[in-house]
């Protein structure tokens, strides 16, 4: 069974996404491992470390996530973890911004997949699946 | 200090008003001396005073009021931003405050300032009015002609509290319940309530000192799918801390939850209790009125629906008579809305309270049953707050959240029982399907069992986590219920 961090990044207390990626990543056979809302990107990469996961899932649906995703890549790498899958989701920038632009942004962060406002989990599970070698 | 029900005394106030102004620089403004905020605040027209604006409204009622959200990080854009708002009809304004600050990360706001400058847009969702401090807020009421609140999610606003309130902002929303299990995740209610203790009792010490200010406790709570006798009790129990304090201009809220006739019955019974509560409490001569939230979960993603989705919001907000309305925006399941599509927003509701002036939700044995149904429940629901604190209702509220006798769906706050799951009945009233440890009595839950099975057998299928998953969607797909059925 592969494990996945999902979570909730920097100061964004949105629940809601959460709790249902949680349950609909169960309810699809894989091993969960939640960080929760308001985390660091240390919980994130503390907790892939710890279950040894395949991916993380990061979300951010208050806008700042500009600011908070920053260099997570680069930590994965200190910490020994560099090749991880990364994912971001949610409302990950602040205003309604031309969504290929924004993509570029996080792509050159180093995440592997960006989604954009209102692609619910359901539909994300395929490039999961892909990703995963599944 | 332990926490009680009971008003803090000037000496304890200002005991623990030293330490808040020393936790950030903008705390050390000498403005921030009461007596020199006291006049300031004397010297802003009633025209720009929050809580006159209201009284005046409930006392001679035209429509319903208009309200935005909207900050950005930077002073002058801020400023620029709310005064297109005020020409585009905006009956009162907001500051909505960016999320660093809400979780008192003042450093990250700054930061946040920097790098908005450079970028030459917002990277903050709010403006941070610390960072800005006592100047930067008197400059934002200065430069518009309505009255100004500050609009947040902050469970520790103390800070916050003394710099609004010293910059002239003569309303603050939030409270020890609301604006820390929606938005947080390791503050216990104990501390909130206390933090909140704090931010009325400024109020309070305002109140006697000849200024008066609007508070507002956040009813939409998490904005998904919350029963209305829940999200009354928390806007009732917030109201009663608060007038201990000294609080005497409130307004309690409550987030649309799409069934019509739910919806009046529960800005009705919203009004009506809170007013009975405080009046059977002993709390005389407060002014009590009422905020409706437009539709508050997730919304469609095509601008024009979400139009219909904010006009259908502002008819039910106006038969329903609420003093004060909260609009969205054509941009809201996307970002953080330009001032262009804000004012959109502003506009769309606007001319519906217009339209609507003159007419209310007509009496009929539906909506009378409705609002029977909703008092019996928060009345339930408060009797176990006070029961558990034996007579305390800052205890009460403590213990009933720790017991789960009181339960926020979807919260994200460890002091937050969530066992409980709700969801559409057939006509689309939310309705409660797992109660947890809910603080009902068995008629009660016998009521939303049967309606939740009703609805679950017209759509051939099982009760569960999934039909709330369904309904949580719903709307974002253009319907009320999350039927399996449909085929657009
Ligand atoms: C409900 C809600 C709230 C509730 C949240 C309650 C709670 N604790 O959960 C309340 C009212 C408290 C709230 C508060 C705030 N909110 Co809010 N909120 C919403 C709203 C209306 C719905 C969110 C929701 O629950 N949707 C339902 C769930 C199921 O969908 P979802 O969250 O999008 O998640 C799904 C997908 O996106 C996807 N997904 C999510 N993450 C990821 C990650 C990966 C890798 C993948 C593959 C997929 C994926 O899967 C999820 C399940 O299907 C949205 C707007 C909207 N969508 O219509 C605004 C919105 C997210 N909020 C917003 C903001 C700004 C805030 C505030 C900061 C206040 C403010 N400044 O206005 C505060 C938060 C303070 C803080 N510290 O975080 C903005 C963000 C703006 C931006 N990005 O530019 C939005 C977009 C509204 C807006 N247009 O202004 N909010």
């Amino acid at each position: 069974m592969k494990t996945i961090v999902i979570g909730v990044i920097g100061a964004d207390c949105h629940a809601v996404g959460n709790k249902i990626i949680d349950y609909v990543l169960r309810e699809h056979g894989y091993n969960v491992v939640n960080v929760g809302v308001l985390s660091s990107q240390e919980d994130f990469i503390n907790a892939a470390i710890e279950s040894n996961a395949s991916m993380i899932l990061v979300s951010s649906l208050y806008g700042q996530g500009e600011l908070d995703c920053r260099g997570m890549r680069e930590k994965c790498v200190e910490a020994g973890i560099g090749d991880i899958k990364l994912y971001v989701g949610g409302n990950i920038v602040v205003g309604k911004q031309n969504f290929d632009e924004v993509k570029e942004r996080f792509i050159k962060m180093g995440f592997d997949r960006v989604f954009a406002p209102n692609t619910p989990i359901e539909a994300d599970l395929p490039f999961i699946k892909e990703d995963l070698g599944e | 200090m332990e926490l009680r029900n009971k008003k803090w005394t000037e000496e304890e106030f200002f005991k623990v008003r030293k330490e808040v102004l020393s936790t950030w620089p903008t705390g050390n403004d000498p403005e921030l001396d009461l007596d020199k905020a006291v006049a300031y605040l004397k010297s802003i027209p009633a025209s720009k005073n929050f809580a006159l604006k209201l009284k005046d409204a409930k006392e001679h009622r035209v429509r319903t009021l208009v309200q935005p959200r909207a900050g950005v990080a930077l002073l002058n854009e801020h400023i620029a931003l709310l005064q297109h708002l005020e020409k585009a009809g905006a009956d009162f304004l907001p500051s909505t405050i960016d999320a660093y600050t809400r979780q008192n990360r003042y450093s990250e706001g700054e930061e946040g300032i920097k790098r908005s400058e450079e970028a030459g847009r917002s990277l903050l969702n709010g403006f941070p009015a610390v960072n800005h401090g006592v100047k930067g807020c008197r400059k934002v009421v200065e430069s518009i002609n309505v009255p100004l609140q500050a609009r947040h999610g902050t469970p520790d606003s103390r800070l916050l509290a003394e710099i609004i309130h010293a910059g002239g902002w003569t309303s603050n929303e939030g409270g020890g319940i609301s604006y820390n299990l929606p938005y947080a995740k390791a503050v216990s209610i104990e501390d909130s309530i206390k933090y909140w203790q704090y931010c009325d009792r400024l109020v309070g010490y305002y109140e006697e000192h000849g200024v008066t200010i609007n508070r507002e406790p956040f009813g939409p709570l998490t904005g998904t799918l919350v029963p209305p006798s829940i999200a009354i009790a928390v806007g009732i129990i917030e109201a009663l801390l608060a007038a201990e304090q000294g609080v005497k201009n409130i307004t309690v809220g409550y987030g649309m939850c799409g069934n019509i006739v739910q919806d009046v019955a529960a800005v009705r019974s919203l009004q009506q209790l809170t007013e009975e509560y405080l009046e059977e409490k002993g709390y005389k001569g407060c002014c009590v009125t009422t905020v409706f939230h437009q539709w508050m979960g997730g919304f469609p993603a095509d601008e024009a629906e979400a139009l219909g989705l904010i006009s259908m919001s502002s008819v039910v907000a106006s038969l329903a008579g609420a003093t004060k309305m909260i609009n969205k925006t054509p941009h809201e399941s996307v970002g953080i809305p330009t001032k262009e599509a804000n004012a959109d927003g502003i506009k769309a509701s606007k001319i519906i309270t217009k339209l609507l002036e003159d007419q209310t939700f007509p009496e009929s044995q539906k909506l009378a049953d409705e609002i029977a149904q909703i008092k019996k429940e928060v009345k339930c629901l408060m009797d176990c707050v006070y029961n558990v604190g034996e007579g305390d209702l800052a205890v009460g509220t403590v213990k009933a959240f720790e017991q789960g006798l009181l339960d926020i769906p979807f919260a994200p706050s460890k002091y937050n029982a969530g066992l409980i799951l709700p969801a559409r009945d057939a006509e689309g009233c939310v309705r409660i399907l797992e109660f947890g440890k809910l603080g009902f009595n068995d008629e009660i839950k016998a009521f939303h069992r049967a309606k939740i099975a009703e609805r679950a057998k017209q759509d051939g299928r099982e009760v569960g986590f999934q039909l709330c998953i369904d309904d949580i969607y719903a709307v974002s797909t253009g319907h009320l219920i999350g039927r399996t059925s449909y085929k657009d």
